[in-house]
């Protein structure tokens, strides 16, 4: 059963969510888009957006909790404890439930952050290449990629309701 | 390993010889290309491959912002992009110039909405990594010509000065020498200068004779010639700018301080990597922190042309952005195009790949592989590129399997260590034509069927009776038609299976020009002679390793 501040969010019809899961306002679920909240409730910020294909699941007993103004890209799958705000995680970016993400993290594309003991990646990490490597990015330039995020999650809060079926309240 | 056909062009082998080399050889891998790389001339009848034709450059563009630079600022420009575009030092990817941040409100959110331009200063920035040059302190005041800006700075390098003193020093010895040898030399092809055409009429045309003005010859009678020759054997000594170890302290080249700097490191990230340092023109320091963004370096286009004739067998378009050719001679167009395939490891993929692919012993032996002493079927598939349907005669060269071991029963293995049987005769492949003028595939099957007269369920007859339905043509289809040959392994074969090829085919061309040879019909009506050509090529088919009978650890057994 799905439960939340429905009010201002948008999901779409057609996400396939299970089990306890909380949204804040402003946050735009696309369709296709997947949170499973097998084991664990998760609860999800203020002004995120969840693109196709994304898979967010909690298969732990805490709660999960996804910070404001995320953006987790087409394909992507998360599983952290803990993301904070403002992070990218690209497209196909595969992320364990070992990591805690903090805020202004970046994961590139398709990268695996799949560590077998617990992290926590520091603020403006930034993980890129097939590799994996990290760098910390020295936060220039965060201010007009903030902007960026907030332009394009008003974006999509007018343009999809044009093109899809929304649901509104408890969905089943 | 899938079975693989590759093609012969006999540019490696001499004059003389036009029969390919032995394929077991590893140097013969050389002479065997792809289809998909070859060209063909249509004036020499002949496959050309990328080794032996000759290369020009067309243009050089930028690959990022697809500017086409004219060739004079190439050099001046040093073969790198003269705008904006830079290459991050850390991921390699394009960077990208952005505006700094405007000051904060202080709780996240932009307190002035920001403008289209931005604020100074402006930096460089990688969307991969999350890299800028602030890191570095390189800072731009306008958001265009970049490289103008940075030049001043490249410019003033210890050796960047050094390689201009050089260059000033060596230049007047590189014109004479130059010079002296055109006037040896008139303009042949073989000369040792890579010469394209375009330079080979301009040396000629400097070479030749001016009225009033006496031709400048190195072994002159005059004074004036031999003292220049005097002066062109002996260079003065080169003096350098700087000290050799000055530079290593600049932090060129290990040396005490790269010592310690390595001393102090912490984790490996701080040394910067070789595909990271690769890309300098000359060793820079090691650390990951010191890296510079680099301007992008210029590709090229090149056009091609056969070695021989000089017909120009590639030519791409002038603008940067287009990826197609003005003139594209591939031997797609001109060789049928070949495949080959092992039908009884293709049954076994199929039903495999539905399952987890963790292999196991028995699986690798049944995929892809061979055993020692079974015969297998193989088929090729020969697609057709003309317009007019062609006749294709195969036939296997002999090998001569010279052993170099010691020991005689390993020689007597490699004497015949598998044997290939094709079918003989030659077989038709229909023209090619587009999409929606082939007939339906269910009468050419049924056709097949009736002509081989056998029943399919058989697989297990080494006799005639099973040599008819596996070697010979299988299937005809639109253009390609496939031919079932046979491979019979001997017990003791190790290695792979490869063999040559020699294909032949016969195709009518409607050449109104009088043909050379008398294999043309006697009788000369327009439009109704057909002028029948046949081009022969060799190929090599790999047909995969053979895997020794193992009967001991035989799992199944």
């Amino acid at each position: 059963m799905a439960s939340g501040r429905d009010d201002e969010q948008m999901r779409h019809a057609d996400d396939e969510n299970t089990g306890d899961i909380t949204i804040g306002p402003g946050t735009v679920v696309h369709p296709k888009a997947t949170i499973f909240a097998i084991a664990g409730p998760i609860v999800i910020g203020s002004g995120c957006i969840i693109e196709e294909a994304a898979i967010i699941v909690n298969r732990r007993k805490e709660v999960m909790r996804v910070g404001d103004n995320n953006l987790f890209e087409i394909g992507c799958r998360v599983e952290c404890p803990s993301v904070g705000n403002f992070n990218t995680i690209s497209t196909r970016a595969r992320v364990h439930h070992t990591v805690r993400i903090s805020n202004y993290c970046v994961i590139g594309a398709a990268c695996l952050v799949v560590p077998t003991d617990d992290e926590t990646l520091d603020d403006y990490t930034s993980i890129f290449g097939p590799a994996a490597e990290r760098r910390i990015w020295s936060g220039r330039g965060r201010i007009q990629e903030a902007d960026l995020r907030l332009k394009h999650a008003e974006y999509l809060r007018e343009m999809l309701p044009k093109f899809n079926r929304l649901r509104r309240g408890d969905g089943a | 390993m899938a079975p693989t056909i590759h093609y012969y062009c006999p540019c490696q082998s001499g004059e003389s010889v036009q029969t390919p080399p032995p394929p077991h050889m590893a140097s013969s891998s050389a002479s065997f290309h792809p289809l998909h790389s070859l060209f063909f001339c249509e004036e020499c009848d002949a496959v050309r491959c990328n080794r032996c034709v000759s290369v020009e450059v067309s243009g050089y563009y930028c690959p990022n912002c697809l500017f086409e630079v004219p060739s004079a600022s190439v050099r001046a420009e040093k073969n790198r992009c003269a705008r904006n575009c830079f290459s991050c030092p850390i991921c390699r990817s394009t960077l990208q110039v952005v505006a700094s941040d405007p000051p904060d409100g202080g709780d996240g959110r932009p307190s002035v909405s920001l403008s289209n331009v931005g604020e100074p200063p402006f930096f460089l920035y990688c969307n991969h990594c999350r890299w800028d040059s602030a890191e570095v302190g390189i800072t731009f005041e306008k958001p265009t010509g970049l490289a103008a800006q940075l030049q001043k700075f490249e410019d003033s390098a210890p050796e960047s000065l050094e390689f201009e003193r050089l260059k000033e020093h060596f230049e007047p010895f590189l014109r004479t020498s130059s010079l002296s040898s055109l006037s040896h030399v008139p303009s042949t092809s073989s000369h040792h200068l890579p010469t394209s055409s375009a330079t080979a009429a301009a040396s000629a045309a400097l070479a030749r004779d001016v009225p009033g003005v006496g031709k400048y010859n190195p072994l002159a009678r005059s004074r004036v010639g031999r003292d220049r020759t005097a002066n062109k054997d002996e260079m003065p000594e080169y003096k350098s700018r700087m000290e050799i170890g000055v530079l290593g302290q600049l932090g060129s080249e290990g040396d005490s301080s790269d010592v310690e700097a390595l001393r102090r490191m912490e984790s490996a990230e701080e040394i910067a990597s070789l595909e990271q340092r690769w890309g300098n023109s000359w060793t820079t320091s090691l650390r990951t922190s010191d890296l510079r963004p680099l301007r992008i370096p210029l590709h090229s286009k090149v056009s091609k042309r056969c070695p021989s004739c000089r017909h120009i067998l590639i030519k791409p378009e002038q603008k940067a952005q287009s990826v197609r050719y003005k003139i594209k001679l591939v031997a797609a167009n001109y060789l049928p195009a070949m495949t080959v395939a092992l039908p009884h490891t293709q049954g076994a993929d199929a039903t495999r790949r539905p399952q987890a692919k963790v292999p196991s012993a028995s699986d690798d032996r049944n995929a892809g592989a061979m055993m020692a002493g079974k015969s297998y079927p193989f088929h090729l598939a020969l697609t057709n590129p003309l317009y007019d349907p062609i006749q294709v005669r195969l036939s296997v060269q002999r090998m001569h399997v010279t052993a170099a071991t010691n020991s005689t029963a390993p020689e007597k293995a490699r004497r015949t260590p598998f044997a290939v049987s094709l079918p003989t005769s030659s077989f038709p492949v229909a023209a090619f034509a587009e999409a929606w003028e082939y007939d339906d595939d269910d009468d050419m099957f049924g056709l097949e069927d009736d002509e081989l007269g056998l029943e399919m369920g058989r697989t297990r007859d080494k006799d005639g009776k099973g040599k008819v339905k596996t070697v010979g043509v299988l299937e005809k289809r639109a253009n390609v038609t496939v031919v079932g040959g046979e491979v019979v392994i001997g017990k003791e074969a190790r290695g792979h299976v490869k063999f040559n090829m020699l294909v032949s085919y016969t195709y009518r061309s409607d050449d109104p020009l009088p043909s050379e040879d008398g294999a043309g019909t006697p009788s000369r009506t327009v439009a109704k002679t057909p002028e029948v050509k046949t081009f022969t090529f060799y190929t090599v088919v790999d047909l995969g390793p053979i895997l020794p009978r193992e009967e001991k650890l035989d799992p199944d057994i």
